[in-house]
């Protein structure tokens, strides 16, 4: 039963949330300043993670192909899949829902007990709209450049392990890299990753926006936030899979 | 005016506020006083919208607010200003991000009559030299002082206060009471002040309003104060020994 009451105050919050902005020029400056805070301040961890988690992809992915009837270009192919259809978008996410997530819950959880969204409401402005669509807008455009950046930087980091490393060489790294590539992998790759970035700011936002009492409150609702949106991720990474892939 | 009729609302079965008939009259200010818990706050959060009473009705002007839309309701809220207990700055905006604020969403202005508007509100509560800085940076007085800079950017026709002396030194208290008696006059707002500060309340107050167990359980004038025989009202306002002996000397 308390499912289906969390449910829809979730959607009652959205139908709040996706309304006419009041001003334009404040909105548009809402949202670049999301796009500060919740990609730009993102960029060096979606890198410093992609990087390494590409080289220990191929490093792995080299030792376990040992057997000399597998071909050695295969360790490029599965470099490139691997972060295209399931690093880069899933895991990735799985980093921002901790990350930007418990930074948007304790955000607005701090301006809810501190009557900050309270004082909005009073001014006759559309909080849930005014706090959190920004939010979704700033996701929905920077986590596809990041999901770019971060299949583009975990497969340069295999190649560093070619040419660091005795396990593959260039040649077989590069043209496994070439090697049946699906173009659509990409473009699903984005889809999920679309999907993520409005459960990353929707549900976070909600456990921000629903969040009573004190400074222990606010973490946990920070903590809940997290939790619910990489099991939500989790979920809807099966789902968009299986009707996306088969 | 602000007419509050027969309002009535409960928290998990508990009711908190019981058939409350209040009128706020233009000009003056009314104060609601009672015991933490008296349900004071949730009258004044129910009044301004920010919880749904179970029954009754509330009246800005002859405007119909508990039921009304919510596209209404913002209509009316921006006719409204608000001291929060806290402040309620926001804390990522300057002193004159803050003051600004409902100027860029509600006004066409530009930005030198803004400017203009902003430094006219932070001189009428005796603010200099604090634009730039954060709400962090400034003492708990001038937050409240801001606070109120921000409720009366708009020119607001009703102006609530909920405990706006709490956690200042009596002095500045006083400066704060005197703030906003002078705003009630010059603005000619309907100003609710939610206290339990009795100093407060024989500085400022032109109607009272006791509520106890969240029932309106006494209302008068300032005077009348010191020759009710509502036990209940003589036990919370004249707790101190102070207040005793300024009864005694009165009557």
């Amino acid at each position: 039963m308390k499912l289906f009451t969390v449910i829809g105050q979730y959607l009652v919050l959205m139908g709040n949330v996706f309304t006419k902005p009041v001003r334009r020029t404040i909105f548009f400056k809402r949202v670049v300043d999301e796009i500060e805070q919740i990609g730009v301040d993102s960029l060096w961890i979606v890198s410093i993670v992609s990087v390494f988690m590409g080289a220990v992809l191929t490093l792995q992915v080299a030792i376990n192909f040992e057997a000399p009837y597998i071909p050695k270009y295969l360790i490029g192919l599965s470099a490139r899949d691997t972060m295209i259809l399931e690093f880069s978008s899933t895991i990735i996410c799985l980093i921002l829902a901790g990350k930007v997530g418990s930074n948007i819950a304790s955000e607005i959880g701090t301006m809810r007990i501190t009557e900050q969204i309270d004082a909005l409401e009073i001014m006759g402005v559309n909080s849930a709209s005014y706090l959190i669509l920004p939010k979704i807008i700033a996701a929905l455009v920077t986590f596809p450049l990041l999901n770019i950046l971060s299949i583009i930087l975990g497969i340069l980091g295999g190649y560093f392990v070619a040419v660091l490393t005795d396990v593959v060489t260039v040649y077989d790294y590069l043209f496994g890299l070439n090697y049946v590539f699906v173009p659509f992998y990409v473009t699903y790759s984005l889809i999920k990753i679309c999907f993520f970035s409005v459960i990353i700011t929707s549900v976070s936002s909600f456990h921000g926006y629903f969040t009573y009492g004190g400074a222990l409150e606010v973490g946990k609702s920070s903590t809940r936030a997290v939790v619910y949106s990489i099991i939500l991720i989790l979920l809807f990474n099966l789902i968009l899979t299986q009707i996306l892939l088969t | 005016m602000i007419e509050v009729k027969n309002i009535s609302k409960s928290f998990n079965d508990q009711k908190v506020l019981k058939n409350i008939d209040v009128i706020f009259e233009p000009g003056k200010i009314s104060m609601v006083i009672g015991k933490s818990g008296s349900g004071k706050t949730v009258l004044l959060k129910s009044v301004i919208g920010l919880h749904m009473p179970d029954e009754g009705e509330i009246f800005f002007d002859r405007r119909e607010f508990t039921k009304a839309k919510i596209k209404f309701k913002r209509e009316i809220r921006q006719e409204i200003g608000m001291v929060f207990q806290g402040g309620a700055l926001f804390t990522s905006s300057t002193v004159e991000d803050n003051i600004r604020f409902p100027l860029d969403l509600f006004t066409k202005m530009t930005k030198a009559e803004k400017q203009k508007r902003v430094d006219f509100c932070l001189e009428r509560v005796n603010i200099k030299d604090a634009h730039k800085l954060f709400p962090a940076e400034i003492s708990g007085g001038m937050q409240k002082r801001v606070s109120i800079a921000r409720a009366i950017v708009l020119n607001p026709k009703y102006l609530f206060c909920d405990e706006p002396n709490s956690g200042l030194d009596p002095q500045t208290a006083i400066l704060i009471d005197r703030l906003i008696r002078e705003i009630t006059i010059e603005y000619n707002t309907t100003t609710v002040v939610n206290t339990h500060d009795m100093n407060s309340v024989m500085e400022i107050a032109d109607n009272i309003y006791f509520i106890h167990k969240g029932e309106n359980w006494w209302n008068g004038g300032r005077d009348d104060i010191f020759y009710s025989d509502n036990v209940e009202l003589n036990e919370f306002v004249f707790a101190s020994e102070l207040y005793k002996k300024i009864k005694i000397a009165v009557k």
